[in-house]
């Protein structure tokens, strides 16, 4: 999945590829293997060429959507794909390909999980019903695919950050 | 002072009548001494640290302090309604208020502080010069008593000319900075004395103001005391306060490195001399000046614990807020004097506050998102923050105050400046970027400062960011954010786990739940 991320006024074109089971992230042309695992719903661990560790929390303004990328406890600004306001499109990637990893923006209990493996959805098909803040939720599909995974079932309590689903 | 035999009460049930970090530090002293802290909260502070800490809660009412903290009233009928045998009025709000400290006195309980006498005397700056100079303790040159409304201009032009240029126009009443001026020209003096009775009558309900020397590039210097009711003034290690932006401490360190000995010894026995002479009780704190040359000036005593006392805890072994319980029981400063006055090592505060430092340090409420605070090694973090909690816009933006121990002041700066590293606060701005700044720059390793070198140094520098990061963190930030949009897309999307139904996420949570006729809060 290809980003034009801009940062202090300098736009930079990134990649991400899956790899074994971390990723290849180009910046510029660089490539650098990198290890992410999730610490928390705004946290991942990083592990750069198998040497560097980066701790990074990704942050949006809830109002103006602004991401904030806090590197250690350093804050650093940052736009993704030309936009400040991230998430006033579709939830999604917007321009990306690849998987679409589902996951639960809240912790929750999984009501009713709307399709199974196999399932060919639609671009905003929902796909699975989170109960959270005394709400029903409804997650949908941001682009057109065939559901490859489903990691819940009904009646599940799931964590902030919890894959949900993988749809390709 | 009268002879009469101090009698020991116990004081079993201390109402807090304050909020934040202070009323927490003081439920800490509290919980030590097994008596039972009972809190008060406004609106907004419901869910605040303090009121969970506490053993009983009350609501006093709407956020804005005058409805609420600043309410004799209401923290008198709450402290009779919860059986509370002492009150305790931290910093801030009431706890210079003498109205407040009889009114306590009045309804039969303890005020955790000095008398109203006390608070009266030296919370009047005139007074206050007037006793410090009686008790032969040099004050910054200046009118001994407030101006009077009638006052011709040309005579307030006879008495700055004799205190000398440059001055300030100060607000007897004042604090904090408010109702003051600087006058470098005598031909602005009556338009400065003008400006500044009202804006001090704005601020403090009482526009009497005074003159007094503008000292160039002194540095402050404070010195902690307790009193005992039975006569017993200690004075402490003194106290660096010199690092202010806008007349609003910033960095506090103990001990000075302007200080020698011999001046240390000067400067806490005049402290104590002034305090004496009032017959000051419970803690305080006097404020000098010290020029250039070495000579100090009283300026002003707060009557009350300072903000900044963590720093004289760490250097002493000392727990103030007991100090002020087991001196208002009546007991005695069974203190050895010198060891208040032998620093054990050296220790440094940063105010951490929800202020946006590039933005000219506007302050930053919202809700802390998350908030990872430092540890380890001679670590101490004072807060009343938590993570989820919004800082509210009623009071100052205070998340907590860190402070370093060390052995000796570079260690102290470096561990700082560890600190500062793993200190995480997101969804909010805060200090913590400029003081990773401040800490790097060479006067203040140096300890070249002074009470503007702040405001001028960040005057030199305005238009750049606090944080710049290199070209590497660049590259990892840019390689985080496509990560996590490839990893959680909707995580992005929806903000944070508990975003609370003013905010966006709730908002578009709504709408979706209606718009498909699901239920919706």
């Amino acid at each position: 999945m290809q980003y034009e991320v801009e940062i202090a006024g300098r736009r930079r074109q990134v990649v991400v590829t899956r790899a074994g089971d971390g990723f290849a992230v180009s910046v510029d042309g660089r490539t650098r293997q990198v290890d992410a695992a999730r610490i928390d719903a705004h946290t991942l661990s990083l592990v750069v060429d198998s040497v560097w560790s980066a701790d990074v929390s990704i942050v949006a303004d809830p109002v103006s959507g602004q991401l904030t990328v806090h590197v250690g406890s350093f804050p650093i600004a940052v736009t993704l794909n030309g936009r400040r306001r991230w998430g006033r499109r579709d939830e999604g990637a917007g321009s990306g390909t690849g998987p679409q990893r589902l996951v639960a923006p809240m912790p929750g209990k999984v009501v009713r999980v709307l399709v199974k493996v196999g399932d060919l959805v639609t671009a905003r098909q929902p796909v699975v019903v989170v109960e959270a803040m005394k709400m029903e939720n409804e997650l949908r599909a941001s682009r057109e695919g065939m559901v490859a995974d489903i990691h819940v079932r009904e009646g599940m309590s799931v964590d902030a950050g919890a894959l949900l689903l993988v749809i390709q | 002072m009268s002879a009469h035999r101090v009698q020991l009460c116990r004081l079993k049930k201390i109402l807090i009548a304050n909020r934040g970090e202070i009323a927490v530090r003081i439920i800490r002293a509290c919980r030590e001494l097994g008596v039972s802290p009972i809190a008060v909260y406004s609106e907004c502070d419901r869910t605040a640290l303090h009121v969970r800490y506490a053993d009983e809660a009350y609501a006093i009412g709407p956020s804005a302090p005058r409805d609420s903290y600043l309410r004799i009233d209401k923290l008198i009928e709450v402290a009779k309604q919860s059986g509370a045998d002492g009150v305790h009025p931290g910093y801030g709000f009431l706890a210079e208020n003498r109205d407040f400290a009889a009114a306590v006195r009045d309804a039969g309980l303890t005020f955790i502080g000095p008398t109203p006498d006390a608070i009266e005397t030296m919370g009047s700056k005139t007074a206050a010069r007037t006793a410090a100079m009686r008790a032969g303790v040099p004050v910054v040159p200046g009118t001994d008593a407030p101006l009077a409304v009638d006052v011709a201009d040309a005579d307030i032009a006879t008495a700055a000319a004799a205190i000398g240029y440059p001055l300030l126009v100060k607000a007897v009443a004042g604090g904090g900075g408010k109702g003051m001026r600087t006058v470098t020209d005598p031909a602005d003096l009556s338009g400065a004395v003008r400006a500044a009775r009202s804006e001090a009558g704005a601020a403090f309900g009482d526009a009497a103001v005074y003159i007094e020397r503008r000292l160039t590039r002194p540095r402050h210097i404070e010195v902690q005391l307790l009193g005992d009711a039975h006569g017993t003034v200690l004075p402490f290690v003194e106290r660096e306060c010199s690092i202010q932006r806008r007349h609003q401490k910033v960095v506090e360190e103990t001990p000075s490195l302007a200080v020698s000995p011999a001046l240390r010894a000067a400067m806490t026995s005049a402290a104590a001399a002034v305090a004496k002479a009032v017959g000051y009780t419970n803690a305080g704190t006097i404020e000098f000046l010290l020029d250039e040359d070495g000579r100090f000036y009283f300026l002003e005593m707060n009557t009350r614990l300072q903000v900044e006392h963590p720093i004289t805890e760490m250097v002493t072994g000392l727990d103030l807020v007991r100090w002020q319980i087991r001196i208002a029981r009546g007991e005695r400063l069974d203190l050895d004097p010198d060891r208040l006055l032998r620093p054990n090592g050296h220790a440094i505060e940063c105010r951490i506050y929800a202020e946006d430092p590039d933005n000219n340090f506007l302050p930053s409420p919202g809700r802390i998102q998350q908030l990872r605070v430092p540890a380890g090694p001679g670590i101490r973090d004072d807060s009343g923050a938590t993570a989820g909690l919004d800082v509210p816009i009623f009071y100052d933006p205070m998340i907590s105050k860190l402070v370093a121990w060390a052995e000796d002041r570079p260690l102290a700066l470096s561990r700082m400046q560890r600190a500062l590293g793993e200190y995480l606060v997101t969804g909010i701005k805060t200090t913590v970027p400029f003081f990773t700044w401040l800490l790097a720059q060479p006067e203040f390793r140096d300890g070249r400062f002074h009470t503007t070198y702040l405001d001028e140094v960040l005057k030199a520098r305005t238009g750049r960011p606090f944080v710049e990061a290199t070209p590497d963190l660049e590259d990892v930030a840019a390689m985080a954010a496509a990560l996590e949009a490839v990893m959680s897309p909707s995580a992005l999307a929806a903000e944070s786990p508990g975003a609370g139904a003013g905010t966006v996420s709730a908002r578009r949570w709504r709408t979706q739940a209606r718009a498909e006729g699901l239920r919706s809060l």
